[in-house]
């Protein structure tokens, strides 16, 4: 009965008066900017001219043939390994040693987590500050406990700038995996613990058998949000090195808004971000169906 | 993969878990020692640029960065607050973080809304279409968006970054708030449409209260990656009057390259705020991320 009053009243459009602002701004400032990208990625624009002509595909030709596009391509996969493995592995661990038995929790977890809240131009700042050739702290330490020929100009060399940039990334990315996991360790309950040492398993084998099954569905949401991440990678690379020494540490990201906004380039920067944007969709898109087939 | 926004309450603070028959909390301290000693090593970038902010740029350069300071001074904050132009930038992050967080969480909450409760027709694709937001990187948007901003004449003004942070807000917010609306039990809204409530005032009255909880969430989380947000603002942005923090910082920096003290102090102020926010707030934000999304 209620059920039948609750259609009646408000009508069939009604949804749609409370859909349409968000939806209209959606629209507005995200799909159809996209959308009009995959058009300018087909045209030699030059960003600022009032004219200018349809290509076709040869902008996306061009890119195999771009040495750093070549570059970029590598740096985001290595970046997106390495800042999806380590900070996954690290927050694992943390979040098991915070879910035994342990002092202090709600200040441990505090000091975890606060890199993740702080602007990444600031978290560029500090580092950039911290890896300073002289005054920096890193070289400091390292002389201090005689390592002098270890100290370096960490940001400012081919070899070893990409992954100074990584450290970075890895301590503010750890914090979420961290929370997550401990939230899902904490839904784990005792009695298969109990039940298994009451079976003789190890520890070990309460880990393997018992703890990771477990923690599947955090592993997923974790996974799917750090890979929809890392292709995202901007702030950090162009605030820490502006994609350098030479052209280093440049990633898809970094790359596009050098050809749009430095070589006048947009049709060209644009294929840049369409290529990474369909690439960022692709791997994304069973986290998004999981999250829309949850609701229904 | 459920995506429950509960209450954010604390983690517990003790696990319910009792293992370690052995000599009780003896594997506890261990832990909490091992615990501390990682946290430490955490922090000390931050800890350290607090020792650096306060100490004077001779003290800095005679004693070396990780000394302990002879020394303690203001001064490199108000000359980092003077030069770095903060009042402006805190201005303008403030006033645009005012305007567009109650208006992103509103829209978004009306949206949610619908999908949640209302009968709406493609819903299903709506979802997915608003989803999919999550995944899409901000720089296939720039091109477009910033010819729209300069046609609108809306380049160089805080206000024309709105839509674009509302729309890049839309997909997260909508996503927690529309499965926390969905908890809420259907037979409380069909009474009230018995009792002659419009879809309108059910929203204000009865969905909006008794969804404080994950309001407050996702309006901090907003909060914190609209004042964090530098892509656009960089683009958008660029007269000294107009611009956000992040942006402040990045001019900032280039600035102050060789003034290690006022460097730090100017990178300090430049976070102290979210860091206190973050400290009072914690457990809304830990809770709010713990229910499954993170935006990016």
């Amino acid at each position: 009965m209620a059920g039948t009053v609750a259609l009646k009243r408000g009508g069939r459009w009604s949804p749609w008066l409370f859909a349409i602002p968000a939806l209209g701004v959606y629209v507005a400032f995200l799909v159809y900017p996209a959308l009009s990208s995959l058009w300018f990625s087909l045209t030699n624009w030059d960003g600022l001219s009032a004219s200018y002509k349809f290509v076709g595909l040869s902008n996306y030709f061009k890119l195999p043939h771009d040495p750093v596009v070549v570059t970029a391509v590598k740096n985001n996969l290595i970046w997106t390994v390495v800042t999806i493995a380590v900070p996954t592995a690290i927050g694992l661990l943390l979040a098991i040693a915070l879910n035994g038995k342990v002092r202090g929790k709600p200040i441990l977890r505090l000091v975890f987590y606060t890199p993740a809240v702080l602007p990444l131009v600031s978290i560029a700042s500090i580092w950039g500050w911290l890896y300073n050739p002289q005054y920096g702290a890193i070289n400091s330490a390292l002389r201090a406990i005689g390592l002098d020929g270890l100290a370096q100009a960490w940001l400012g060399q081919d070899s070893t700038a990409l992954w100074a940039v990584m450290v970075p990334a890895i301590w503010l990315r750890t914090g979420f995996p961290m929370l997550l996991y401990l939230a899902a360790l904490q839904g784990i309950p005792n009695e298969l613990y109990e039940a298994a040492t009451v079976d003789g398993a190890t520890k070990w084998q309460q880990f393997w058998h018992i703890t990771m099954p477990s923690l599947r569905p955090a592993h997923y949401i974790v996974l799917a949000l750090s890979l929809i991440d890392s292709f995202k990678v901007f702030d950090l690379i162009y605030a820490m090195t502006y994609g350098g020494p030479g052209t280093s540490t440049q990633v898809m990201g970094t790359w596009m808004y050098f050809n749009v906004f430095q070589y006048y380039q947009a049709g060209y920067g644009t294929a840049i971000a369409v290529v990474i944007t369909l690439v960022a969709i692709a791997v994304g898109i069973p986290y998004v169906r999981s999250q829309t087939r949850e609701a229904s | 993969m459920t995506l429950t926004v509960q209450a954010p309450v604390d983690l517990p603070l003790e696990t319910t878990r009792s293992d370690s028959p052995g000599p009780k909390g003896r594997r506890g301290l261990v832990m909490t020692l091992v615990l501390a000693v990682i946290a430490l090593f955490w922090i000390s970038p931050l800890a350290l640029l607090v020792i650096t902010a306060v100490r004077p740029l001779s003290d800095f350069i005679g004693n070396g960065p990780l000394s302990w300071p002879a020394d303690f001074t203001w001064k490199n904050f108000s000359d980092a607050w003077g030069i770095g132009n903060f009042a402006t930038t805190y201005r303008n992050s403030a006033i645009l973080a005012i305007i567009k967080v109650p208006l992103g969480v509103l829209v978004s909450a009306m949206l949610g809304f619908a999908l949640a409760k209302l009968r709406m027709k493609f819903r299903r694709t709506v979802m997915f279409t608003v989803f999919l937001g999550l995944t899409i990187p901000i720089y296939i948007t720039i091109v477009p968006v910033f010819i729209m901003m300069r046609s609108a004449g809306m380049t160089d003004s805080i206000f024309g970054l709105i839509g674009p942070y509302l729309a890049f807000g839309i997909p997260f917010e909508v996503l927690v708030l529309q499965s926390f609306f969905r908890q809420i039990p259907d037979e409380i809204i069909e009474a009230a449409k018995v009792d002659g409530a419009g879809d309108w005032r059910v929203f204000f009255t009865m969905i909006l209260p008794l969804s404080v909880p994950a309001l407050v969430t996702v309006a901090i989380l907003d909060a914190v990656a609209t004042w964090n947000e530098f892509l656009f603002a960089l683009i958008l942005l660029n007269s000294d009057a107009h611009k956000t923090i992040p942006v402040g910082l990045l001019n900032f920096q280039g600035q102050f390259a060789n003034n290690n003290t006022g460097l730090a102090a100017g990178i300090l102020i430049a976070v102290v705020p979210i860091l206190i926010a973050y400290t009072l707030l914690q457990r809304w934000i830990v809770g709010g991320l713990t229910a499954g999304s993170l935006k990016g």
